[in-house]
C-alpha cells in the first residue's frame, strides 16, 4: 500500500464497540488494523452511525479518501468527543479495523489528534449518575 | 369501570391460578446469593403455563394493584426521570452471560434454530441484521438494545423509550385489559398492559412479532412469545426488570432473566434522545448479501464504489 497506512494483524478478539454496533459487523475484517494519516475531510456526525473522513496523501501525490465508522452521536458524545472537535484540516493518525471487499473504510477503533488520543468506544463505558 | 371488571374476572380465576403457585414471590436482591435467587425467579417463573396465567396470578395476589395519582409521580419509586443504559451484557439476552452462550431452555425446535444461526455464522464470516435498516429490534429483543434510554411513569400509562430507531414501549396502567383477540395484530413492541404494586410495575405483553433475542448466536423466538416483566427501581441510578419470556414454539421452560439500566452521568445535560434516521446518511445504507452476510452499498467518499471493491454484490 502506498499510502501512508500500515497493516498489522490482530490477535485479538472482536473489539465490544463493533459489538454493539446497529448493524452486524461482518463486512470488517477484525483480524486486521489499519493506521493512516492524514487531514480531517468531514465529520458526519449522524445517526445510526457516525463517518470520520480522512483525506490522505499517497506517495504519488494522489489523494485517497479514507472513512471510519464509529456509532451515533449519542456514544460519540458519551466518549468527549463532540461534533466541532475535528473541523476539516485537522491533522490526524486514525486505526480501524478494515473492510474486507478492499475499499478505504473501516470500523475506527482510536486515533490520536495533537498527541492525544481519541477512543470513540469509550463512550460504551457505564458511568453513572450520583446517587 | 373496565378495571373492576377484569378484577372480578381475575378474582374468579384464583382458585386454578393458586393451585399453580401457592406463595407469591416478592423482590429478590441482585447480591451475593443471585445464583440462588435466579434459580427461585427461574422455578416460579416454571409454575405458570402461561404469561397470561402468570400475570393474573401476579395481578390478584397483588390486590389487582395501586391506583397511582400524579402527586406520587415525584416519589422516588416512581421518578425515573434521567438518561440510561443497560448496565451490562451486550448481544447476550442473559446479562450474566457471554453472549455466546445461553440460559434458555429450549425446545428442539428452538435449539435447532439456534443451531442454524451458529452454523450461518460459522460458515460465512457474519450475518445480516433486521435492524441495519432502522426496521425494530422488537420485544424481547428490546431490553437488549444498547444505547440511550428514557422512561416515563403517569399514574395511567409509562413509556420505556430507547433512541434506536425511535422506540417507544407503551405500558398501558389504566386498569384496561388487552386488546380482545378479534381485534388484535402483530407487532414489533405487541400489546403491553401493567399495573403498579409494592413500588413495582408488573406487565404482560402480547400480540408480538417472531424475532432474534439478538444476532450472534442468540436463540429466536417465534410470533407466539409473550413476556412478563416486574420494573423496579433499586437504588436511585438503577432500574432492573424480571423478565420471564413464554414461547411455546422455541422454550421448553419460560426464560428468566434479570435486566438492568443505569442512570448515566449528565452534568451538562448534553445526553438526550434525538431522532435516528437509517436514510439521513448514505454511508450507512447496508446491504443483506445472498449468502445472509452484511455488506455496505455505496459510500459518498469514493467515487466508483463497484470499481473498488472485491465484493461482487458491491459491483
Amino acid at each position: 500500500m502506498k499510502i501512508k497506512a500500515s497493516i498489522l494483524l490482530l490477535l485479538t478478539a472482536m473489539p465490544i464497540g463493533a459489538a454493539l454496533a446497529h448493524h452486524s459487523g461482518a463486512m470488517f475484517n477484525y483480524g486486521e488494523m489499519v493506521e493512516v494519516t492524514g487531514v480531517v475531510k468531514e465529520f458526519q456526525y449522524t445517526n445510526p452511525h457516525s463517518w470520520l473522513l480522512v483525506d490522505v496523501t499517497n506517495a504519488d501525490g494522489s489523494v485517497t479518501t479514507w472513512g471510519f465508522e464509529a456509532e451515533g452521536p449519542s456514544t460519540l458524545m458519551r466518549a468527549g468527543i463532540r461534533k466541532n472537535d475535528l473541523p476539516p484540516g485537522t491533522k490526524i493518525t486514525i486505526r480501524g479495523n478494515p473492510l474486507k471487499d478492499g475499499r478505504s473504510a473501516g470500523a475506527w477503533i482510536d486515533a490520536v489528534v495533537d498527541g492525544k488520543t481519541i477512543n470513540p468506544r469509550n463512550g460504551f463505558a457505564v458511568v453513572p449518575a450520583a446517587k | 369501570m373496565k378495571k373492576r371488571f377484569f378484577l372480578l374476572c381475575s378474582i374468579l380465576l384464583v382458585p386454578s391460578i393458586s393451585g399453580q403457585a401457592a406463595e407469591p414471590l416478592g423482590w429478590l436482591t441482585k447480591d451475593a446469593d443471585w445464583a440462588a435467587s435466579k434459580s427461585q425467579l427461574q422455578a416460579f417463573g416454571e409454575k405458570f403455563s402461561s404469561a397470561s396465567d402468570m400475570y393474573a396470578y401476579l395481578q390478584v395476589t397483588a390486590g389487582g394493584g395501586d391506583t397511582l395519582q400524579w402527586p406520587q409521580m415525584g416519589e422516588p419509586a416512581y421518578d425515573w426521570s434521567g438518561v440510561y443504559t443497560r448496565t451490562g451484557g451486550g448481544l447476550s439476552f442473559d446479562p450474566d452471560i457471554a453472549a455466546g452462550e445461553t440460559t434458555a431452555k429450549l425446545t428442539p425446535a428452538g435449539a435447532a434454530a439456534r443451531q442454524a444461526k451458529i452454523d450461518r455464522v460459522n460458515s460465512t464470516g457474519g450475518e445480516y441484521d433486521p435492524i441495519s435498516d432502522c426496521r425494530p429490534p422488537g420485544h424481547p429483543r428490546w431490553a437488549t438494545e444498547p444505547f440511550l434510554h428514557e422512561f416515563v411513569v403517569t399514574p395511567n400509562q409509562s413509556w420505556l423509550m430507547n433512541e434506536m430507531v425511535n422506540d417507544v414501549r407503551r405500558i398501558y396502567t389504566d386498569g384496561s385489559a388487552h386488546t380482545l383477540p378479534e381485534d388484535a395484530y402483530a407487532s414489533a413492541n405487541g400489546d403491553s398492559i401493567g399495573f403498579w404494586t409494592d413500588g413495582m410495575l408488573v406487565i404482560h405483553t402480547q400480540y408480538l412479532m417472531s424475532g432474534q433475542y439478538q444476532r450472534g448466536t442468540q436463540p429466536d423466538y417465534s410470533d407466539q412469545v409473550q413476556v412478563v416483566e416486574r420494573w423496579k427501581k433499586i437504588d436511585g441510578v438503577v432500574l432492573e426488570a424480571d423478565f420471564w419470556v413464554f414461547d411455546p414454539v422455541n422454550l421448553a421452560k419460560p426464560w428468566y432473566t434479570r435486566q438492568s439500566w443505569t442512570k448515566l452521568a449528565n452534568d451538562d445535560n448534553l445526553l438526550r434522545l434525538r431522532y435516528w434516521d437509517c436514510r439521513e446518511n448514505q454511508n450507512n445504507e447496508i446491504l443483506q448479501k445472498s449468502d445472509g452476510t452484511s455488506q455496505f452499498m455505496d459510500f459518498d467518499f469514493i467515487e466508483n464504489d463497484a470499481e473498488v471493491s472485491t465484493d461482487e454484490e458491491v459491483k
